[in-house]
């Protein structure tokens, strides 16, 4: 304590010289510096007085303001047939629109589309296209943009980890100049979703780059084009990427005059940011620092959007370690987690426990699956049960000479799972199981633990898609080389999985998605553990804004901000 | 000397071959990939096999090494595996920027140092001694890492008077004074840790000097006492020094890296951390290479100015 001390008088020492220089010329550079929606001490003290005078009536949105979102991943690209990075993911929906989007319902709405519709058989779909869409140069959007978009995937000279999106197209032609038709192989009830949920690119400009070298077209760095309500102002490597408002967008003029993505090294340069007024969007507050955030909350210096997201936390049991191979086990291990104490404790209370491999923000989800409430003297008794005793005294159950102890491993640098792991080892503790947390570096974690099964318990997390197919997950075909690493196998589930996108009928889907996720909760391949609230900073006086757990950057030609 | 230049600069090419094989190897054996990093289940296997397959990573080692080298020897750094931009655009993006902030950090640690380290010396083993001793200590014993973040929390999250990273503000126009601002905290950070060394050189050499036979003859000659130490005593002593800054040039990027990841500075030591999470394997060997290439020169430097200082050294 004593060094931190000297330390920081040391540095002040060092620093009193230019101090008085420092102070001044922040004054006079601030405010033209920035519009009133940029941050910084000067205009939180502005926020907190608007915010006093509460004004009763909903005011009119104005034009004008600046918004800088704090980003940790540099994004990699605009090209969103490439993209698979969230930081790129969000600043190409500002730039570009889909056929079809996904409302914060999670319905599926149209964006490019107008509407659709699809044949009985469900394997032709037929998109109309809003008209008057202007792309940033002024060309108007017509089916053959659409139809250049969809069909380059196809082609063989196309490299991407976004291919198998597209396999289940059979062709795709422009029926005039405002109508798609897309015809696909089998029936997909999630399809709407899938392909047309892809950005559309303009043919005028990429027509003549081969597929081959599109990847690398300077386009999708240096000059994207698209029709969304930004478009592309300047990427200054390793800085800043900076989009202005696009005053021909098809849904109306937005408001804000432009967004910026500032990059930032890490969760804690970003906090410190917002708190220093240098960014004044975080579209993730880290939980484990709500004490930090939710005091600048009520002084008035941000404003706080919160929801569910679509994502849960888990801890997934090594299915084809014997350990784990008993059912019972299992459930045990699942009713020792005082899973509400975790989310207090971990989390400061921003989460839900959660039961079942499905948000309940999902169309699709099934609150009536078996639940495992925290319950000690019911998880030693199913231990019994499965045969492991506490039989030499030393607090931990042996079976067959084997004792009940296993490493729990997770990825280094995520606060949470970090304490998960070691809160988890003292509950489980109390039921006589030993459990050695480990921490790893994320790379090698994956590859060499996680992708190889090598691992006897894993806490992770997985965010959501906004359809609800079951089957990369758990389907008995992923367990070889997929993401069904905790080898769970029912043939029976896995032919409900292959059933469900066949069946066009929501309703009649959700009984048999409900079916799924029922046997999954029964099974407990996984001990889940909880689903996240997302948390999101903007400066105050924002407005035009819903939560959407899915889409962080969503409608944002609504957004504006209150002079 | 020229003809020593040209020696040194040839034998500096088996040093970089050798560097450029172990990082290459040290990365091959890494565990992790580019593509296997996403755990993105609606990625399939298929999409990944092919991406690996077209970066060429299921190659042998010495494959991905000599398609690397002929390619580097002819100029051409790669394309990021990442971000599908050349490495050689991204670097000459982001050096600039380190190399403002350490020539900054190298000039602060100078101006502070030096003088600090005559002073201790002629005030040997008295208070401003130890303290300056006590100083040095402390900065040689600070994490960069540490120092940056408490700078941050004092003076730009607390006091408010410094920018906590970046490079300069956004949506403002250019100014000179901006930049500096920005430049302020992580000169610091960095310049710390070089400027205890620094001080305690200064020191040592400056007290063998200061008992050095001429020294004692300028002083009987009546000259000034600020005179004889500044004018004949600090150009001595100033020559084991340079040697110094040369042999510290690695250590310096070394801290470049850590202080540039804690203030987002958007330098190539920034761009080295991330990539090395991505295992953007160009990006990290380009990087590699070119400060190598630097610490080469910086040696070179430092051997040529050493010889400019002290004249009875002569590179034949």
């Amino acid at each position: 304590m004593k060094l931190r001390r000297y330390v920081l008088v040391f540095g002040i020492l060092l620093f009193s010289i230019l101090l008085t220089a420092c102070s001044s010329s922040e004054e006079t550079n601030q405010p033209k510096s920035n519009s009133n929606a940029t941050g910084s001490a000067s205009d939180t003290t502005t926020g907190s007085s608007s915010k006093g005078a509460e004004k009763p009536a909903e005011q009119e949105p104005v034009y004008g303001g600046d918004l800088i979102i704090g980003s940790i991943g540099a994004p990699t690209t605009f090209n969103a047939l490439y993209a698979s990075d969230t930081a790129s993911g969000d600043i190409i929906a500002a730039m570009f629109n889909s056929l079809t989007s996904v409302n914060e319902k999670l319905e599926p709405m149209g964006d490019l589309a107008e509407s659709w519709e699809i044949t009985d058989d469900g394997l032709t779909w037929t998109f109309k296209l809003k008209q008057g869409v202007k792309w940033h140069d002024g060309e108007e959007l017509t089916a053959d943009d659409v139809v250049f978009t969809y069909t380059l995937p196809l082609s063989d000279d196309f490299v991407s980890v976004r291919k198998s999106d597209f396999e289940n197209v059979e062709s795709i032609v422009a029926l005039d100049k405002y109508t798609v038709q897309i015809k696909i192989k089998e029936v997909d009830a999630d399809f709407v979703q899938r392909v047309p949920g892809y950005p559309i690119l303009p043919k005028h400009i990429l027509a003549d780059v081969p597929v081959k070298e599109l990847e690398k077209n300077e386009f999708n760095t240096k000059s994207p084009i698209g029709t969304g309500p930004f478009k592309f102002d300047k990427w200054v490597e390793g800085e800043y990427v900076k989009v202005v408002r696009f005053d021909d967008y098809f849904e109306g003029k937005p408001y804000l005059d432009s967004i910026t993505w500032k990059i930032v090294p890490d969760q804690n340069a970003l906090l410190a940011q917002l708190q220093s007024g240098e960014i004044n969007v975080m579209s993730q507050l880290p939980a484990s620092e709500f004490n930090t955030w939710n005091k600048m909350k009520e002084q008035g210096k941000i404003q706080v959007f919160s929801g569910l997201d679509l994502a849960y936390t888990y801890i997934g049991w090594n299915g084809a370690n014997p350990l784990f191979a008993d059912k019972k086990v299992r459930q045990a291990l699942t009713y020792a987690f005082d899973r509400e104490a975790i989310i207090d404790a971990v989390l400061n209370g921003q989460g839900e426990v959660a039961h079942t491999p499905e948000s309940p923000l999902s169309w699709a989800y099934n609150p009536d699956v078996p639940k495992f409430k925290y319950d000690v003297e019911k998880a030693k008794q199913l231990l019994e049960e499965a045969g492991w005793k506490d039989t030499d005294g030393d607090g931990i159950r042996e079976k067959d000479g084997k004792k009940f102890s296993f490493e729990l491993m997770t990825n280094q640098g995520n606060k949470s799972r970090e304490m998960i792991a070691q809160i988890a080892q003292q509950q489980l503790k109390e039921v006589g199981v030993e459990a050695k947390p480990r921490l790893m570096e994320w790379s090698a974690f994956i590859n060499d633990y996680v992708m190889p099964k090598k691992f006897d318990a894993i806490i992770l997390g997985w965010s959501l898609s906004t359809y609800p197919d079951p089957t990369d997950l758990w389907h008995s075909k992923e367990i070889e080389e997929g993401f069904n690493f905790v080898s769970f196998n029912r043939p029976d589930l896995d032919k409900l999985m292959e059933k469900n996108t066949k069946i066009l009928d929501q309703a009649e889907r959700k009984k048999v998605l409900g079916e799924i996720q029922a046997a999954i909760s029964e099974e407990q391949p996984y001990t889940f553990l909880y689903y996240p609230i997302g948390n999101r900073a903007f400066p105050v006086g924002f407005k035009g804004y819903t939560f959407h757990p899915k889409s962080q950057i969503y409608q944002p030609h609504k957004w504006w901000i209150e002079k | 000397m020229g003809g020593y230049i040209f020696r040194r600069i040839l034998q500096a090419i088996p040093l970089l071959i050798g560097i450029s094989l172990i990082s290459f190897g040290v990365m091959y054996l890494a565990p992790g990939g580019p593509i296997e990093l996403q755990l993105d289940p609606s990625i399939a296997q298929e999409d990944r096999e092919a991406v690996i397959q077209e970066l060429g990573l299921n190659d042998p080692f010495y494959i991905q090494y000599i398609r690397w080298l002929g390619d580097f020897v002819s100029g051409d750094f790669g394309i990021s595996f990442v971000r599908d931009v050349p490495v050689s655009d991204l670097i000459l993006a982001r050096l600039p920027n380190t190399l403002l902030l350490m020539g900054a950090a190298f000039i602060f640690a100078a101006v502070l140092s030096i003088p600090i380290g005559v002073l201790a010396a002629r005030k040997k083993n008295t208070f401003v001694d130890n303290a300056a001793t006590f100083f040095a200590f402390l900065g040689l014993a600070t994490p960069n890492f540490w120092l940056g973040l408490m700078l941050i929390m004092a003076f730009a999250v607390y006091l408010d008077w410094l920018p906590a990273g970046g490079a300069q503000t956004l949506n403002a126009p250019f100014s000179i004074w901006d930049r500096i601002q920005h430049l302020i905290l992580p000169m610091i950070t960095l310049g710390t840790a070089d400027m205890a060394g620094l001080t305690r050189y200064t020191r040592a050499s400056m007290l063998e000097v200061l008992n050095q036979d001429y020294m004692r003859t300028a002083r009987a000659k009546g000259l000034k006492k600020h005179l004889v130490i500044y004018k004949h005593g600090l150009r001595n002593g100033l020559i084991p020094l340079v040697t110094i800054f040369g042999l510290t040039l690695p250590v310096f990027f070394g801290g470049a890296v850590l202080t540039e990841k804690v203030f987002g500075w958007p330098g190539i030591g920034l761009l080295f951390i991330d990539s090395v999470f991505m295992r953007d394997y160009p990006v990290i060997m380009g990087i590699t290479m070119i400060s190598a290439v630097l610490v080469v020169i910086g040696n070179l430097i430092a051997d040529i100015l050493y010889a400019l200082l002290d004249p009875r050294i002569n590179y034949k």
